[in-house]
């Protein structure tokens, strides 16, 4: 088949019952569901004090490891705030529960815990949110438009694109540049990110393709996920000492460094 | 001035952090004059709440009070909201009022830690400095990262003279801040303070080289530099005759004390000697005399 010929005509009442239609549908759906997914936002779960102590205690020893290779304190300052630390994390000073009790085997953390499921029933709720629509419109085509031609690229493309462009109509011989009604859909489904970003602003939950890769269940997103930080803190310790050995303080050989710039002492 | 210019300047004041109080008050009393601030947008909430701070720093509390209404109507038990009124009520109310309001609402949500940094300013108003400071260091156990904390804290310590504790609350700051060389300014004039001149010295050394980076060797030192260079030339003047000095943090002295005297000499002179002023006769005789 030869390019220039053209083989084939749509209808342009297909252009304007079904290939608009299904675009404009999408569109307002993803706007639909920014909403409904601001609605459904639960208020994020307030921390009790020792929590919050918990969960950034590891900070602290995050900060001074940061900068251990040329720290701002004094050695003395340095290595008082270490060992301090370092103490602490061994004898459990901020754990939530306060310091593990003797021998007693840690329990392991509930999946059922109220706090963790909260955090599961809210990316459920965005989840069904976004599924239910797809679905419904994904039904629609398929009932209404199934095999349908909308479009034709104005562009050549390589047979690869075949799979891609015209799902839902199998024809081995036909130009891969015409786009079938599923393609189409699934082209949106994809695509429309960018417009939504120009219409609702950066941060919006409108695009759907971004939540499919995410799954509920993923724990490291919530915030209240349950981490046994004592094994944490235990780790911690060996980074402490490690970056203990690898301090310098800044102020070593200042003068010197100083002095130098002056033009006092010849350059090193 | 146009609505819109003082807009402008107001939202600038804010993302710089820029108090100039009156500035925002005479302008904010403009907008708030002109209409309902629901016109503003998103944005004539953050304004009420920066009219509402400014009007009670120039003691206008009329109009805070307005702000505060307006405010608290549209975020009904928004944390901030109440920490704004935590604040309209220190003005007015007595600190066992404004404490008690604080605890309440600490007992609500232990964790707001605006309302607990109001509180602890409060108690410390009251000159209650232990109970300050242990609270302070009760919240910096749990808000780390709180540099404005650990300066506060060093503020309490100073004033009490105990000046190791100062210097670990700014140890701690430092680590937060290490891009701050204002923070090791105060460090090292806390040092100097406490008698560890080895300590000071490394420290006003440190605040040179960070602000040298990029600024040529000649030209006379400005603003925190020439600070800096006196506060080197003060520890190294006495170094220089007894280098035995004690130190609590077993700083070295350095070896090239005499060279650094010399050199804060220099810059003190070529910072204070374009003037022909009777500071930098002060100056030249302070230099002189040992």
């Amino acid at each position: 088949m030869s390019s220039s010929t053209v083989s084939l005509y749509l209808d342009p009442q297909i252009r304007d019952w079904v290939l608009f239609p299904i675009t404009l549908v999408m569109i307002l759906v993803g706007i639909l569901r920014h909403y409904v997914v601001i609605l459904l936002q639960s208020s994020p779960e307030k921390q009790t004090r020792e929590a919050i102590r918990e969960q950034r205690a590891l900070i602290r020893s995050q900060i001074l490891r940061a900068t251990s290779s040329n720290s701002p304190a004094p050695p003395q300052f340095y290595i008082s705030i270490s060992r301090h630390l370092s103490q602490a994390f061994a004898a459990g000073t901020y754990l939530k529960d306060g310091p593990p009790k003797g021998d007693a085997p840690p329990t392991p953390p509930n999946p059922m815990d109220p706090a963790a499921m909260d955090g599961m029933m809210a990316g459920m709720k965005t989840q069904m949110v976004m599924m239910v629509p797809q679905m419904v419109i994904m039904g629609w085509i398929n009932f209404f438009f199934q095999g349908f031609v909308l479009i034709k690229l104005p562009f050549p493309l390589t047979l690869g694109f075949k799979s891609m462009l015209q799902r839902g109509i199998e024809t081995p011989d036909m130009d891969v540049r015409w786009v079938s009604s599923l393609s189409w859909y699934f082209l949106n489904f994809f695509g429309l990110n960018g417009l939504y970003r120009l219409i609702l602003g950066g941060d919006n939950s409108a695009d759907s393709s971004r939540d499919m890769t995410a799954s509920p269940f993923a724990g490291n997103a919530q915030p209240g996920a349950p981490q046994d930080f004592n094994k944490l803190f235990k780790a911690e310790r060996d980074n402490l000492e490690f970056s203990e050995g690898l301090y310098t303080w800044i102020g070593t050989g200042v003068e010197e460094r100083v002095l130098r710039n002056y033009g006092k002492l010849p350059p090193a | 001035m146009s609505l819109s210019t003082a807009l402008e300047r107001l939202a600038k004041y804010r993302t710089n952090n820029t108090r100039a109080s009156q500035k925002t008050f005479e302008q904010g009393c403009l907008i708030l004059k002109s209409g309902p601030t629901t016109k503003l947008g998103d944005e004539g909430w953050a304004f009420l709440e920066q009219l509402a701070l400014a009007s009670i720093d120039v003691g206008r509390l009329d109009i805070s009070d307005e702000c505060l209404k307006q405010l608290a109507e549209k975020f009904p038990r928004s944390p901030r909201v109440d920490v704004l009124t935590g604040i309209r009520m220190e003005a007015t109310e007595s600190p066992e009022t404004v404490l008690q309001y604080y605890g309440e609402l600490l007992e609500e949500d232990s964790a707001n830690a605006a309302v607990w940094k109001r509180r602890i300013s409060v108690i410390r108003r009251t000159g209650k400095l232990e109970k300050a400071v242990e609270e302070l260091s009760l919240f910096l156990d749990t808000f780390y990262t709180d540099v404005e904390g650990w300066l506060e804290l060093a503020d309490i310590y100073s004033s009490c003279n105990q000046y190791t504790h100062a210097l670990q609350a700014l140890s701690h700051a430092l680590l937060l801040a290490p891009q701050n060389p204002f923070t090791f300014l105060q460090f090292a004039e806390t040092a100097y303070t406490s008698g560890d001149l080895p300590l000071a010295l490394k420290m006003f050394l440190l605040v040179v080289e960070m602000g040298e980076r990029g600024a040529s060797p000649d030209a006379p030192p400005t603003g925190i530099q020439i600070r800096a260079w006196l506060g080197v030339k003060l520890c190294a003047r006495r170094l220089v005759y007894s280098p035995h000095v004690s130190s609590a943090s077993d700083t070295p002295v350095p070896k090239t004390i005499k060279l650094i005297d010399e050199l804060a000499t220099e810059r003190v002179l070529a910072a204070y000697g374009g003037q022909k002023e009777t500071g930098s006769k002060h100056v030249t005789d302070w230099l002189a005399s040992r």
